[in-house]
């Protein structure tokens, strides 16, 4: 009988151990725990970003899984409709005199000569519109899928949203900037320069 | 006791012979509670500790301050701290010289003074502290702000990420960080850090660079930027003690300027340096003040007291990124709700490889590193 009170208490305690071995005095044991079960029931919120995004125009895109906003392009272009002045095929504007011409101040620094020129994304018969490597027609609006062609790893993560930026806030609607809102085309690389500012008094306390 | 301690102890629960009853403060019911105290046992001094704590629990910003069992030497210090702004106020609404407007003053500082901690405010209460602030900076500069005192929205939880391998280091951040939050500008308080580090050397932060002034990026460096966490198990939290810092719902760890009291506890409790200090009153030229404040984010600050980024909370309630996250050319910050399985912070999370900083102490910051 003793013997049995005692393996009731042991057990009993062993219990307790058991169950005093939590995570002080959150519900969940870490952060993944936590979004993991509280997104469960989500229903979305109030905040949305619809309001930000007002008086910029964009467009809806699906790649994938993926479906969001990116900003309207053809608008932003200073001289679109290009066929404006690309009235005659390419070779007849073509001259060699030595005036300057339209697009003189192009300069291409986009990987090198043996992979690209302007054809590469250009249709000289079309400028209206770009073209892919196999020559299929690509909406001015739609660029993003011109720069996929080689940088698969990048546009995976800017469908998801790991590449780029929002074009206004946090909160749905999904309004992402595409490649050439923040990359030159024509010179995609960042350049060195300054930063924005230095901190004097950093150093005094430092010292 | 030994006489050999090398700390000092208060002593409490001595069984010295104690006074008749008769206290210096000369209330008889109460407000004096230093008598009571002094001679007591442990479990009833902890009973009384528990009770009075217990009780400020429940206690609403109003009831808060007067509502309290006070001792003499916290009444002596509430008093005088009250005595300057009582006697301006009664001096200003007595007085038929004055103004209208240093009467409304007086009557505003009159009320800030006693106000309660804002976590424990009503909405009605946080309202009212948020008019004031507007109304008397109105009085003061003559110019009008907006402050909200927007709360936390359900089913949102702030989280960040933060993409080394994009991070060029053109502090484009900072200098936005300080703009939109009005820090001291003499003082030339940051709460982001960009630490410039070797490549092939690991996180060494002893070894790293956080005040550079070179072109960047400069060759063989990679740039890391640190700011507060807003961890989920903040420690600064913990170790606060007057309940002036805690974590809202959506995860933003916050500060009442008007209850903390400058202890600095929470600066040393931070393992990542998150916390900053004011020790001058902060200066910003009134041109530069940000005026789209939030009681607990942007809002002017005074000498003494600790400020930290807040996900710009003024930003963030109102469906905005963070300044830092909007200054960025990069793209290196990503911002967003851990709680919307849609996000594209829960994306980063869940297919990029993701780490965060002195993961084991766990703290569970809400901000995470990753890299292409």
């Amino acid at each position: 009988m003793i013997k049995k009170n005692y393996i009731y208490i042991l057990g009993c305690t062993f219990i307790c151990i058991l169950f005093s071995c939590k995570h002080n005095e959150g519900e969940y044991h870490n952060i993944t725990d936590k979004i993991e079960a509280e997104s469960k029931n989500y229903h979305g919120t109030s905040i949305s970003s619809e309001q930000l995004l007002e008086g910029i125009e964009t467009i809806e895109i699906t790649e994938g899984v993926h479906t969001f906003l990116i900003p309207e392009r053809k608008s932003q272009i200073k001289s679109y409709a290009c066929t404006e002045c690309h009235t005659k095929p390419l070779r007849e504007l073509k001259s060699n005199d030595t005036i300057k011409k339209a697009h003189w101040d192009i300069k291409l620094a986009h990987a090198d000569l043996n992979t690209m020129n302007c054809i590469t994304c250009h249709n000289g018969e079309d400028m209206n519109n770009l073209q892919s490597l196999t020559g299929n027609s690509i909406d001015f609006n739609r660029s993003y899928k011109l720069c996929s062609q080689c940088h698969s790893k990048q546009f995976k993560d800017w469908k998801g949203g790991a590449h780029g930026k929002k074009v206004a806030g946090w909160a749905p609607p999904r309004a992402s900037m595409t490649c050439v809102n923040c990359h030159n085309p024509h010179k995609p690389g960042f350049d060195t320069r300054w930063p924005a500012g230095f901190n004097s008094q950093k150093v005094k306390e430092r010292e | 006791m030994s006489d050999n301690k090398k700390w000092f102890s208060l002593n409490l629960s001595s069984p010295k012979k104690q006074s008749t009853g008769s206290c210096g403060c000369g209330k008889t019911s109460g407000g004096c509670g230093s008598h009571a105290n002094d001679q007591i046992s442990d479990e009833d001094f902890d009973a009384a500790v528990d009770a009075a704590i217990g009780d400020e629990r429940k206690k609403d910003g109003f009831d808060q301050v007067f509502d309290v069992q006070m001792d003499r030497r916290t009444a002596f210090r509430k008093l005088t701290a009250s005595l300057l702004i009582g006697a301006g106020a009664v001096s200003t609404s007595c007085s038929v010289t004055t103004g209208e407007d240093a009467k409304e003053k007086a009557q505003i500082d009159w009320e800030e003074q006693f106000k309660g901690n804002y976590k424990l405010m009503t909405d009605k209460e946080r309202n009212a502290t948020v008019e004031r602030l507007v109304r008397s900076y109105q009085l003061r500069k003559e110019k009008t702000i907006t402050m909200s005192s927007q709360n936390a929205e359900e089913d949102v939880l702030f989280g960040y990420a933060f993409n080394i391998s994009k991070c060029q280091g053109y502090m484009d951040c900072v200098s936005a960080c300080v703009e939109e939050n009005n820090q001291d500008r003499n003082s030339q308080m940051e709460y982001i850090r960009i630490h410039e580090m070797k490549d092939g050397k690991g996180f060494k932060f002893d070894d790293a660079d956080d005040n550079y002034y070179h072109e960047v990026p400069a060759e063989g460096h990679f740039y890391m930027g640190t700011q507060c966490f807003h961890c989920d198990n903040p420690p600064c939290v913990d170790v606060c003690p007057v309940q002036a810092t805690w974590r809202e719902d959506d995860g933003l760890v916050v500060i009442d300027y008007d209850w903390c009291v400058g202890c600095r506890y929470c600066m040393a409790a931070c393992p990542y340096d998150g916390r900053r200090f004011n020790w001058s009153t902060p200066k910003v030229p009134e041109e530069e003040v940000n005026k789209n404040q939030h009681y607990l984010g942007n809002r002017m600050r005074k000498k003494g007291v600790m400020e930290k980024c807040t996900f710009c909370v003024q930003r963030s309630r109102a469906g905005k990124n963070p300044a830092c996250v909007e200054a960025c050319p990069t793209g290196a910050r990503i911002f967003g709700n851990l709680l919307d399985p849609d996000s594209t912070i829960r994306w980063v999370l869940e297919n990029k490889k993701v780490f965060r900083l002195k993961e084991d102490l766990g703290t569970e910051p809400k901000f995470w590193y990753f890299m292409d």
